[in-house]
């Protein structure tokens, strides 16, 4: 994928804070309805068991919910409610798939959406965004595109770790597979995409949490996940690049191949 | 057929704007009354259907009606709530599914908590029949047929003592806000969107305001004395919602639902702002109906038929937000759409009445004396 990035890391200082108090890491999860044909509404066990093997001795719990509605037009409100009915340390937010269906407007969006992280962070709860699914239908579509931009925009913003779902989706839809599906590739590529999306994310929050206190750093040095990117050529020394990616169609439902105990020091 | 009157009236107007709210992000959106409020059109639809099982469960003098005809009819209209239920929520699944099927787009599947039936059909199916596992924007129908069901309970306890009933209303719908019981979702974990706990004092409400107004000239006077501190609640509510204050539910004291704007289990200040709304506006209907001829007949045929209604007004907005997805939205799609939709609610009303009124052709008993009937 050259130019782009799996994720953008940040601080996570809640998680931080559970871990070095030894007590239970609880994670809400909240999505549209974090499902595809075949593949799993297990995406919130997945992510448990994820970061249970990534984070070892640590205790997961992940609390699954679904958000119905817009950002822009009171999904809001029933996530402050939501927070403050689970009082996670992390909150791990697939957003903007209701919004873009509805087509509402973007800034509107975009706004609603910010003011929901800066909430969150006010009360010292992490937040990591996962932006949007990609589907070819819509990878011309100049709404969605912009869609996903604004997630990627208040990301940045607002300094919260962002899974660029949407980026990774897009480059797995061009690699060919021998895997099928009865109703097509676009279906075959959502299952997919679901499917990896709990290692992301997995991934995403472990990286995050080796973030040195003082800054903030891009993926790009840390992206040791794909093996096989065209981008290469970038400089990897990575000697714990994981023996298959992720992403491989034939690795997928088991996290354990794929990851490796995290070292608390990496180089 | 009923005259238009009051009941009808609002209760179209409710049915209306569940409707124009159910696509969101059109046009007309900002216009409803659910903006300017931290109440909505469902509690003005609960409300409604409570006074008119009031009215139901009497005869035509005002007598109320023998025990037993009263529970057969409430369970019969369980019945037929529940079967309705069902049929549109086949009918918006398909919908969904088709949609993804002829635009080739699985993002589609994810709309409104449907992706979690097309993953796992199995444990989703059950969900669906037994009302745990509902469709966004689908969540009315459920709760109503949980207030049907006990509807009969409510309505002979009100008869032996109206006070009573009151009280065990409030008392349930207390320690469910503190104590934050609800019926749960099932797959999935999370609770029902509308707490039938909580929402079966609204349903009482309706009732017993029906029940009372109806006897006493001295709670009517009283109820309509109260209509200026009905308007100044709503002019609180206006202001609230238009400058978009809200208490943040993080800092709000123990027990928090009591102090937050929480739709599902109906926080008492959505309630009082509901009550303000129906001090408020209790004469409006007498003093427009003049004016709003065709509208208020319109509107109160939607009203008669509400639960038809209702249910094409769920689709409709569905098969609504399908075209604005699919051209983008902009206010002419929004305008036709909305338009359109109206139209066919209208003509569901008429086409349910024409229905029942048309008379069965009588069969003709054989001839007895016919030579051929041997």
């Amino acid at each position: 994928m050259p130019g782009s990035k799996l994720y953008t890391l940040a601080r996570l200082k809640a998680v931080k804070a559970a871990l070095k108090e030894k007590r239970p890491v609880r994670v809400l999860s909240i999505g549209s309805s974090s499902a595809g044909l075949g593949a799993s509404a297990s995406y919130p066990v997945k992510l448990e068991n994820a970061l249970e093997q990534a984070l070892p001795d640590v205790q997961v719990d992940v609390e699954a919910r679904g958000l119905p509605g817009e950002v822009a037009s009171g999904a809001g409100e029933r996530l402050r409610s939501m927070v403050a009915e689970v009082e996670p340390d992390l909150v791990v937010w697939q957003v903007g798939t209701n919004d873009a269906l509805a087509r509402v407007d973007i800034e509107a969006f975009g706004e609603a959406l910010e003011d929901s992280v800066k909430w969150v962070k006010s009360h010292d709860i992490d937040i990591v965004l996962i932006d949007p699914v990609f589907t070819e239908r819509l990878a011309e579509d100049a709404y969605y595109t912009e869609m996903v931009r604004t997630v990627q925009d208040v990301a940045r913003r607002e300094a919260v770790p962002l899974v660029h779902r949407y980026a990774a989706m897009r480059y797995l839809s061009t690699r060919g597979t021998t895997e099928v599906h009865m109703l097509g590739r676009h279906f075959r590529l959502n299952d997919l995409g679901l499917r990896c999306m709990a290692e992301h994310a997995t991934r995403a929050i472990t990286l995050s949490l080796l973030q040195p206190d003082a800054a903030k750093l891009d993926a790009s040095k840390t992206d040791g996940s794909k093996a096989d990117t065209p981008k290469a050529d970038a400089p990897k020394a990575e000697p714990n690049q994981a023996g298959a990616p992720p992403l491989d169609p034939a690795q997928t439902g088991t996290p354990g191949s794929a990851e490796k105990p995290a070292p608390p020091k990496q180089p | 057929m009923r005259e238009p009157n009051a009941i009808d009236f609002w209760r179209g107007f409710a049915l209306v704007t569940i409707f124009i709210n159910h696509i969101p992000g059109n046009f007309f959106e900002r216009y409803t009354f659910s903006q300017y409020g931290i109440s909505d059109a469902a509690e003005l639809f609960v409300f409604l259907a409570g006074w008119s099982i009031g009215l139901a469960t009497r005869g035509r003098d005002g007598k109320p009606e023998p025990r037993l005809i009263t529970v057969l009819r409430l369970l019969s209209r369980t019945v037929e709530v529940y079967r309705a239920q069902i049929t549109i929520m086949a009918l918006a699944l398909a919908m969904i599914a088709g949609c993804a099927l002829y635009l080739d787009n699985p993002l589609i599947l994810e709309w409104h908590n449907a992706g979690g039936f097309f993953a796992d059909p199995i444990q989703t199916m059950v969900g669906v029949v037994v009302l745990t596992h509902q469709l966004g924007y689908f969540n009315i129908l459920p709760l109503y047929v949980v207030l049907i069901a006990i509807a009969p309970a409510v309505v002979l306890i009100g008869r032996v003592s109206r006070a009573a009933l009151l009280a065990m209303s409030l008392t349930l719908y207390g320690a469910s806000l503190v104590f934050e019981w609800n019926f749960p979702s099932w797959p999935g974990e999370g609770d029902w969107f509308f707490n039938p706990l909580c929402w079966q004092l609204l349903l009482v409400l309706g009732f017993l305001a029906n029940e009372a107004t109806r006897e006493s000239e001295r709670l009517r006077r009283l109820w309509r004395s109260l209509m200026p501190l009905g308007v100044v609640i709503v002019a609180v509510g206006v202001v609230l919602a238009v400058l978009e204050l809200r208490p943040d539910p993080m800092l709000a004291p123990e027990p928090r639902l009591v102090f937050t704007f929480d739709k599902t289990y109906l926080s008492p200040a959505r309630l009082i702002h509901f009550c303000g709304m129906v001090l408020a506006f209790q004469g409006v209907y007498v003093l427009l109906a003049p004016r709003l001829g065709p509208l208020a007949r319109f509107l109160s045929g939607l009203g008669r038929n509400s639960l038809a209604v209702f249910s094409m007004g769920s689709l409709l907005s569905l098969a609504g937000q399908f075209v604005r997805f699919q051209t983008g939205g902009g206010i002419i799609v929004d305008v036709s759409v909305v338009g359109s939709g109206l139209f066919a609610l209208g003509f569901t009303a008429w086409f349910v009445e024409w229905r029942s009124r048309r008379p069965r052709p009588a069969r003709k008993a054989p001839d007895a004396a016919s030579p051929s009937s041997a």
